[in-house]
């Protein structure tokens, strides 16, 4: 079958668009893709078809620029305009290739520029050239959708905070080398001798580096450890501002009577766990970038129809906000539905597996009861809105997810677990030996000397790293292979995971249904095929759809007086004669007499929750098709390899019995929970939980929504609804069901790897305190220590990206 | 003897501007997109792509 030279998608045959290229023949799928290719030729551009990689095949999402939405996000210059808009559909470099080359060589444009990573472009113009509608249009035109890049007050935080972590950390780390240059001076100064003035003159030098340090690039800890001590939590901060302080204070103390001076132990404590924390912020800015691209924020305006009855109605575009029960609004084909209300006017089918996760459309009449965000199908639609915002049943659900959001305990950290314990053991051990040192009857400096050397060399700057280094490297390794992760909690979350739930359409199903059964009565069957997918040539109904995937390349007839009847039918006239295709009612509306065999094939399929459609040829019924959501390739064996590694699977779907059973049984999994409502679903994980059970559930549908934040780990499909991304803790972008268990794997890998950090960084302790307590720490033992222990943390978290995810 | 204060006094001017430029990259934005450029290094000037050969799309 032919694929179409821009979006690669395959073209069904006889429909194709042929263009001669310079003797070459390339085809085009639809007249969109055909102008985007000229367009992009006739700029020069067509490099674009050759740099193009990891391209995911599929038309433009529906996208209407909202000019006055992108207004606020440009910025009067002297003499120019700027704007930076965040761009859904960037997925390649040579996407933000194309949109700097185009917007580049647009009248009154004078610079384009595409962060690849974020997403973000930032555009400059000539407000007499062009305008903000302008440089929306032209984006759009290339097939990636402009928006107010403001959309996530979060990302801007996240990435407010990743630049002060950076600067912080390049100060502290830039003056803790200078001490480390001056410290070894004097630990060569130890074992050779150094002349005393040159001695105090590198610990004052040191002193006057490591100050900076402690108070500007430790601030936050200090600050933390502050807001801790009020709320009376010893957390990591409190540690990491002890360790240093005292190190820091005691140093100083050295500087006048004259001892030895742990400034470079100061220092190093604040950079590394700077470090730790600079890699911990970048991963999650990036994770949210990612996500705000899989985001689809949709365009909030709807069509209300004025109009005081007598006049010809007129519509004008508002925002959803501006609705009001009572409104009547018209949607136009393929458009969400803005509010909950019924139609009065119309015929048409809408897709609500949005709230239902059900894939077929169901069909809408007047008087049928409309939800918000669900999305009409062929046929235009009035609708008298009854319930807005908040009461809306998308918004019922929104607030599930936000509820069980906020109910749901954060899980504490594994450092700060194991800090928790140790930094109370730490004080006690150093005023055990403070009070020994007294009862010895020592002088009071030196026995409060032994007491903080104990606080010093007690802090474990390798401790800092230990968790964030692995998180980072384990997250970036998930994200190469294809899964978003949003927090190092859900890697800890995912290493205990026992049952895994997953829904059912959309996630273990494809979503779009297959041509399943083609029967002919009296005819071929491939002929029955043949003839229904040429009269559903122009058609986008997903059962359209699923036949013309169904025909494999054969040869179509061209249809005259093609005419579609929105939730029953299309017909056409193919070789002269009437061919209707549809639903039984439609055959009986039509006057077309179907046998009580025919009734019982499509009684069958129905009973098989398959979509079954009849063809009519002439003034006979010819043949039986019907279409099935199918199982992803790869469901049975993720599920086969879940199984093996001992985890419970279970469906959970709102389907009917059978049908579930049916799935369940093709994927493996031999526990079904059917007929659930979302709430239900969430019941059902929260059960679980209850029980003992740590959840881990998959799913894409605003239905799945509540669930996925009620269980211990969230997992959303990349391709699946705004809600299900946001509440999950990880994304599958690539929608591989294999990750699932590859997923569970590497959080185990990562957790232990984390195990083994923590125990090398407190292994260090372990042998300094005792010194530490008996007085008997060499410096450059301590300082060793420190830099081989921080070393083994790095080198051990390397291994989660080289070892490749093993179970 | 007063070498070594002389080069303590130098590493620390050296030192101070490789500060001050880090201070500048971070700033202004050399850390924000540490992908793109990589990328970007390996694209030719805008040039005419009509003609030639063309790897066909598939």
């Amino acid at each position: 079958m032919p694929t179409c030279a821009h979006c690669l998608l395959e073209i069904p045959a006889g429909s194709a668009i042929d263009e001669d290229e310079g003797g070459r023949e390339i085809q085009f799928c639809c007249p969109g893709c055909r102008g985007i290719y000229m367009l992009l030729r006739s700029e020069g551009l067509d490099d674009f078809y050759r740099r193009r990689t990891g391209w995911i095949p599929g038309p433009p999402e529906g996208y209407v620029p909202d000019a006055d939405g992108l207004a606020d996000s440009v910025i009067a210059r002297d003499g120019w305009h700027e704007a930076t808009l965040a761009i859904s559909g960037i997925r390649c470099a040579s996407c933000s290739w194309v949109i700097e080359r185009y917007l580049g060589g647009r009248k009154g444009v004078t610079s384009a520029r595409v962060n690849y990573a974020t997403g973000r472009a930032k555009i400059c113009w000539n407000p007499e050239a062009a305008g903000i509608a302008d440089v929306a249009r032209w984006i759009s035109q290339l097939g990636y959708a402009p928006y107010p890049a403001e959309s996530l007050a979060t990302e801007a935080n996240l990435n407010r905070e990743k630049r002060d972590l950076l600067v912080r950390f390049g100060t502290a780390a830039f003056l803790s080398m200078q001490v480390m240059t001056f410290s070894t001076g004097l630990y060569a100064g130890y074992f050779q001798g150094i002349e005393s003035k040159y001695e105090s003159a590198f610990k004052a030098i040191a002193f006057a580096l490591t100050t900076p340090v402690i108070f500007y690039a430790g601030f936050p800890f200090l600050r933390n450890a502050m807001a801790g001590l009020r709320n009376r939590v010893v957390g990591m901060d409190a540690l990491v501002f002890l360790g240093s302080f005292s190190a820091y204070a005691y140093s100083a103390a050295m500087l006048v009577t004259g001892g030895d001076v742990y400034f470079d132990t100061a220092g190093m404590i604040v950079t590394l766990i700077l470090l730790g924390r600079y890699l911990e912020a970048a991963a999650r800015s990036r994770a949210s970038e990612s996500l705000t691209r899989l985001v689809r924020l949709a365009p909030r305006q709807a069509n209300r129809i004025r109009g005081d009855g007598c006049s010809t109605p007129r519509t004008e575009t508002v925002p959803v906000s501006l609705l009001v029960p009572g409104d009547r609004v018209e949607v136009v084909p393929g458009e969400r539905i803005p509010a909950d209300g019924h139609v009065i006017e119309g015929t048409s089918e809408a897709d609500e597996s949005l709230l239902t996760g059900e894939a077929a459309p169901v069909r809408k009449i007047a008087g049928c009861v409309v939800y918000a965000g669900t999305i009409n199908g062929l046929g235009r639609l009035v609708v008298e809105i009854s319930k807005t915002g908040n009461d809306t049943a998308l918004a019922c659900i929104v607030r599930a997810v936000e509820e069980a959001q906020a109910r749901k305990a954060p899980i504490q950290n594994a450092a700060d677990r194991v800090v928790g314990a140790f930094v109370p053991a730490v004080i006690a051990i150093s005023l055990l030996a403070l009070a020994a040192r007294l009862l010895w009857g020592e002088s009071p400096a030196s026995a409060l000397l032994a007491s903080v050397s104990v606080l010093v060399v007690a802090c474990p700057c390798a401790l800092g790293l230990a968790t964030p280094l692995a998180v980072f490297v384990g997250s970036a390794a998930a994200r190469a292979s294809g899964i978003l992760i949003k927090g190092g909690d859900v890697l800890e979350a995912g290493a205990s995971v026992t049952e895994v739930f997953i829904d059912k359409t959309g996630t273990l199903t494809e979503g779009s249904p297959k041509l399943a059964d083609v029967i002919g009565f009296g005819e071929t069957p491939e002929r029955v095929l043949v003839l229904a997918a040429s009269l559903e040539t122009s058609s986008e109904h997903p059962v359209a759809r699923a036949i013309r995937g169904g025909t494999k390349g054969a040869d179509l007839a061209p249809v005259k007086e093609f005419r579609a009847h929105p939730g029953m039918g299309v017909e056409g006239v193919v070789e002269g004669r009437r061919l209707l295709l549809g639903r039984d009612e439609f055959m009986a509306g039509s006057g077309i007499p179907v046998s009580d065999r025919q009734r019982e094939s499509f009684r069958e399929l129905s009973e098989e929750r398959k979509t079954a459609v009849f063809l009519a040829y002439g003034e006979r019924i010819i043949g039986l098709l019907s279409v099935v959501d199918t199982l992803r390739k790869d469901a049975a064996a993720a599920v086969g390899i879940l199984k093996e590694g001992g985890f419970r699977v279970r469906l959970l779907t709102g389907d009917s019995g059978p049908v579930a059973s049916r799935i369940a049984n093709e994927a493996g999994i031999d526990s079904v929970v059917s007929r659930v409502t979302p709430a239900q679903k969430a019941e059902i994980v929260r059960a679980a939980r209850s029980e003992g059970a740590r959840v881990l559930m998959v799913g894409d549908g605003v239905n799945d929504a509540p669930s996925l934040v009620e269980a211990d780990v969230g997992m959303a499909m990349g391709r699946g609804t705004d809600i299900a991304i946001e509440s999950a803790g990880a994304v599958l972008t690539g929608g591989d069901l294999l990750l699932v268990p590859r997923f569970l794997a590497m959080s185990r890998k990562t957790m232990r790897i984390i195990r083994q950090n923590l125990a090398w960084a407190f292994s260090y302790n372990i042998v300094a305190i005792p010194l530490a307590v008996t007085g008997h720490l060499h410096p450059i033992l301590a300082a060793g220590l420190m830099s081989v222990s921080s070393l083994v943390v790095v080198g051990n978290s390397l291994r989660l990206k080289k070892g490749g995810i093993g179970p | 003897m007063r070498t070594i204060f002389l080069l303590i006094f130098i590493s620390t001017v050296l030192g101070a501007g490789a500060w001050l430029l880090f201070l500048w990259a971070v700033r202004s934005g050399q850390y924000d997109d540490t992908e793109g450029p990589k990328h970007r290094m390996l694209d030719d000037g805008p040039e005419d792509g009509r003609g030639g050969d063309k790897e066909s799309p598939d």
